[in-house]
């Protein structure tokens, strides 16, 4: 049975240093939650407090209405995918899948049945004698996710479940991960560091750093309306131009920058005067388009360019030396070494957002 | 591991080896410095002034110092050729050089003075005549059987510490233009010091306190032969105390010395190695060449052992100014299997072993699971609790097993109690105190294995377990105990090869024949006058062969992580 996890005022130290500051979530049944951050951010720590292979110093963890926060892991139900698989190098893959349901004392016949159901929902089943190391980092990643999952858990928990894989199998697995979480009609939180994993399955993601949450929202709210700087690089890539706030109202802001004036889009209040900053993705840049009232437009130069193949990138130099990365979908402008190509850059004030850390 | 799991394991272990540990030394100190009721000096200062234990204490200092030195110069050039060139054979020649570690010295001692005796075969051989090459005392002989027997420790530490440093160093000693040997000297050798620090720590004081082997090459002007004299009188004379108290504090001392000097690794690698090791390749004549001092070495070793089996087949008296045998003869096997004290000795020292092996490998595992998977502050000085026998020697723990064992027996309200006697009095039924004795010295080697393969043991196998529902023993017994048996059962095969060949322990505690394990009844046998040198040879033969099944399986099992049980 899904259920929604809830975790309150989450805290936990290791020594003299607080590695989750203070954590609130609430993760709806059936859900595909991200935690998304840096390299010691505080996610894969979430997760095992989640999961109750660390103990919080202050706040709760809920699995549906009962407060889990103090139970062993052994009691929790919930279905964790390592890192590293920790799959029992001892043991055929049946037997890896088998012992959770062992643990819970299910009839023999159920067992088999079951675990073979599993290992055909990965497409293991003829290797089910096989040992672990016998096989293939994909198919190990598969194993680890059929033993998660044949024990039915309230809850699953996916620890960079393909951070050691190839480029090409992790394409092919995020979406296997994704559909087996729904069909099932999983509760499952995924933590990763890699933010086309995130934005391309997650329902809704949670960016940490330094052990504090700083944005939850679905894919496209954090990627759109990210809330700071740290957060708009993080996920995609971004440029920022300085400036200050001329004046604000309906959903828009101007904002002085050495470039001149530009429009953006501003979703909180700001004060007049204020010092922001300016978020612009490289694909909102568009060269050589036709600019109406809403956009801003500038005269560029070109240089830095390269060719990508389906896209190019430039770089743009703006007046007062703001340079925007520009990406250009099926590149028509490709400026040779050295040169620097005249261009007009516009730039939709919807696709600029107004950041104020 | 949770907190409370581990401070209840922590809490059981201290008290039992605290108890196994510190009561035994209590008494020997005791015994010597708190006389009649009152603290005194005046025997350990006697120590000092008598002329005799002094010079028992210089011997066995001097014994000391010799076999060290003459095991490092035998350990080093072997280690040092095994790290820097690949031949063929030499995995082969490197696991033959291990062999005499299993071999007792006490035993080889037997063979040792039919081969280098005045009489012996190296004199006959040469047409020399009787001249004695062992410079009237014994001494010679006993650092060099025991040298002979010890070198493996030093060369397991060396080849271990060898290939924990990045030859990345090394490579850039000699692009910085450094030669073979001065990078040797420069580089490699301040590097593996604290590897050779540690082997040679644990050999000075194994040899400081050997008993058996100066027992029987008759060498008794030194301290521990002079303890074991004056066990007779143990009730009677605080003298023996107090010098065992100085043994005691003699080891002590130079183990938390060699621990304070290179704790832990003190040239800890700051990388892993970031290039593989390139052993340099030889071939024909060259390799030949490599392999000549593994050859000379594991020769000269086995030699002593080869004069037992010779012994052994001897008939009694016809290996006398001879090279070899007149006659050869199966009858001292026949004889020995008829012995009563052979075939109970070789039952008792089977069911001693057993049960130390045993006790080990479940205080081994509890020790080991609280060092390594828990995070409670005192885990660390568990880890040095267990290590304590490493830093005692075993005649000193004996001597401390004796005296506690005197005292219990002679409990007040006990003293007349048939199964009291029957339990706690060494001469009635050793039984208990060689067991706790034979686990006590052993620990440490089970505390090593277990440790080591917990350590190679990823921590997620468990929390895997613990997630899919395995509550914590279920996942122990499933999961990380499969996953550590390798280690497990060398750990086991170590402890029982070594209580197999106890000498120091089984010497004093065992004292009624229906009670004697294998290594006394071979210095009981050998000291009968007749065939007894010959039955001694055939019973230690038979032990030998044991043994070196069972150490070449556990060596088998544990690959080249053997060394890292030979640390401190």
């Amino acid at each position: 049975m899904a259920v929604p996890i809830t975790i309150e005022n989450l805290t936990k130290r290791f020594g003299e240093r607080t590695v989750l500051d203070g954590i609130n979530l609430r993760i709806e049944a059936g859900e595909l939650f991200f935690l998304l951050g840096p390299s010691g951010c505080g996610k894969t720590t979430l997760l095992r407090a989640v999961a109750g292979l660390n103990e919080p110093e202050e706040g709760r963890i809920l699995a549906g209405e009962r407060d889990v926060t103090r139970v062993p892991p052994h009691q929790r139900d919930m279905g964790m995918v390592f890192q590293s698989y920790a799959l029992w190098p001892h043991m055929t893959l049946r037997e890896n899948v088998a012992f959770g349901l062992e643990m819970r004392k299910v009839k023999r016949a159920d067992i088999r049945a079951r675990v073979a159901r599993a290992l055909e929902l990965v497409k293991l089943a003829d290797r089910a004698e096989a040992k672990p190391n016998e096989l293939s980092g994909g198919q190990q990643q598969r194993v680890a996710l059929a033993r998660a999952l044949v024990i039915e858990p309230q809850c699953l928990l996916l620890d960079e479940p393909l951070s050691n894989l190839d480029a090409k199998l992790r394409l092919e697995m995020r979406g296997e991960i994704r559909r087996i979480c729904k069909e099932a009609g999983l509760t499952a939180i995924y933590v990763t560091h890699d933010q086309k994993e995130a934005l391309s399955i997650a329902d809704r993601l949670a960016v940490l750093d330094q052990g504090r949450l700083l944005q939850i929202g679905t894919p496209r709210e954090v990627y759109e309306r990210p809330v700071s700087r740290f957060v708009a690089q993080f996920i995609g890539e971004t440029t920022f131009v300085e400036g200050r706030v001329r004046s604000t109202g309906g959903g828009r802001a101007e904002v002085e920058t050495a470039a001149g004036v530009w429009r953006a889009s501003c979703a909180g209040a700001v004060a007049e005067g204020a010092k922001v900053w300016l978020s612009v993705r490289p694909e909102a840049v568009r060269l050589h388009a036709e600019g109406g009232a809403d956009d801003n437009v500038f005269t560029a130069r070109l240089h830095g360019s390269m060719y990508l193949g389906e896209v190019a990138q430039h770089l743009a130099e703006l007046p007062g030396g703001v340079t925007l990365k520009a990406l250009e979908a099926r590149p028509r402008v490709v400026a040779r070494d050295g040169e620097k190509a005249e261009a007009r850059v516009v730039v939709a004030a919807e696709d600029v957002q107004v950041l104020t850390e | 591991m949770r907190a409370r799991t581990a401070w209840l394991v922590f809490a059981g272990v201290t008290l039992l080896l605290g108890v196994l540990f510190f009561w035994p030394l209590g008494q020997v100190v005791s015994g010597g410095f708190w006389v009649d009721g009152r603290f005194t000096l005046r025997y350990l200062v006697g120590v000092f002034e008598n002329p005799i234990y002094l010079e028992g204490l210089l011997n066995s200092l001097k014994i000391a110092v010799g076999t060290t030195g003459l095991a490092l110069l035998v350990a080093l050039p072997l280690a040092w050729i095994a790290h820097q060139f690949e031949f063929r054979g030499k995995a082969a020649w490197s696991s033959l050089v291990l062999v005499p570690m299993i071999l007792p010295p006490f035993v080889g001692a037997i063979g040792f003075q039919q081969i280098f005796g005045a009489y012996g075969l190296v004199n006959t051989l040469l047409g020399l005549g009787p001249r004695d090459w062992l410079g009237g005392g014994q001494y010679a002989g006993v650092v060099l059987l025991q040298a002979l027997a010890l070198y493996p420790i030093l060369y397991l530490n060396a080849v271990a510490a060898l290939a924990n440093i990045d030859p990345a160093m090394e490579e850039a000693a000699a692009n910085l233009g450094s030669a073979r040997w001065q990078r040797f000297r420069r580089i490699t050798l301040p590097l593996m010091m604290p590897g050779l620090f540690a082997g040679g720590t644990l050999i000075f004081i194994w040899s400081f306190t050997e008993l058996g082997t100066p027992l029987i090459m008759n060498y008794t002007r030194c301290a521990p032969v002079q303890v074991y004299d004056s066990l007779k009188e143990i009730g009677a004379n605080p003298f023996p105390y107090a010098l065992v108290s100085v043994m005691l504090a003699a080891s002590v001392g130079l183990y938390a010395a060699s621990r304070r000097l290179f704790g832990g690794r003190a040239h800890a690698m700051q990388s892993k190695a970031s290039t593989p090791a390139a052993p340099r390749r030889l071939r024909g004549g060259r390799a030949a060449l490599a392999a000549l001092p593994f050859a000379l070495v594991t020769g000269l070793a086995l030699l002593p052992h080869l004069g037992v089996v010779l012994t052994s087949f001897a008939t009694p008296g016809s290996w006398y100014q001879s090279v070899l045998p007149g006659a050869f003869t199966s009858a001292n096997y026949v004889e020995a299997l008829g012995h009563d004290m052979t075939v109970s000795s070789i039952r008792n020292s089977l069911l001693f072993a057993s049960l130390a092996v045993g006790f080990d490998v479940v205080v081994g595992i509890a020790i080991a699971f609280v060092v390594v998977r828990s995070t409670i502050r005192l885990r660390g000085a568990l880890d040095a609790l267990a290590m304590i026998p490493l830093a005692v020697p075993g005649l000193v723990m004996a001597f401390g097993f004796l005296a506690v064992s005197s005292q219990l027996s002679n409990a007040r309200w006990l003293a007349d109690v048939d199964w009291w006697r029957r339990l706690v009095d060494v001469r009635t039924n050793p039984t208990l105190f060689l067991v706790l004795a034979y686990s006590v010295r052993r620990l440490p080697y089970m505390v090593r294995s277990a440790v080591a393969g917990l350590q190679q043991t990823s921590v997620t196998f468990e929390e895997a377990a613990a997630n899919l529902g395995a509550p914590p023993a279920r996942a122990l017994w499933r999961v990380t105990l499969p996953l550590i048996t390798a280690n497990l059962i060398a750990g086991a095969m170590l402890t029982f090869a070594f209580s197999m060949l106890e000498v120091s322990d089984s010497l004093m505690l065992a004292q009624q024949a229906e009670y004697m394990p294998i290594t006394k009844a071979i210095f009981e046998l050998f000291q009968l006058l007749g065939t007894g040198k010959y039955v001694a040879a055939a019973l230690g033969v038979w032990a030998m062969a044991f043994l070196t099944a069972t150490l070449a399986g556990s060596s088998l099992l544990l690959g080249k992580k053997l060394g890292a049980i030979f640390r401190v």
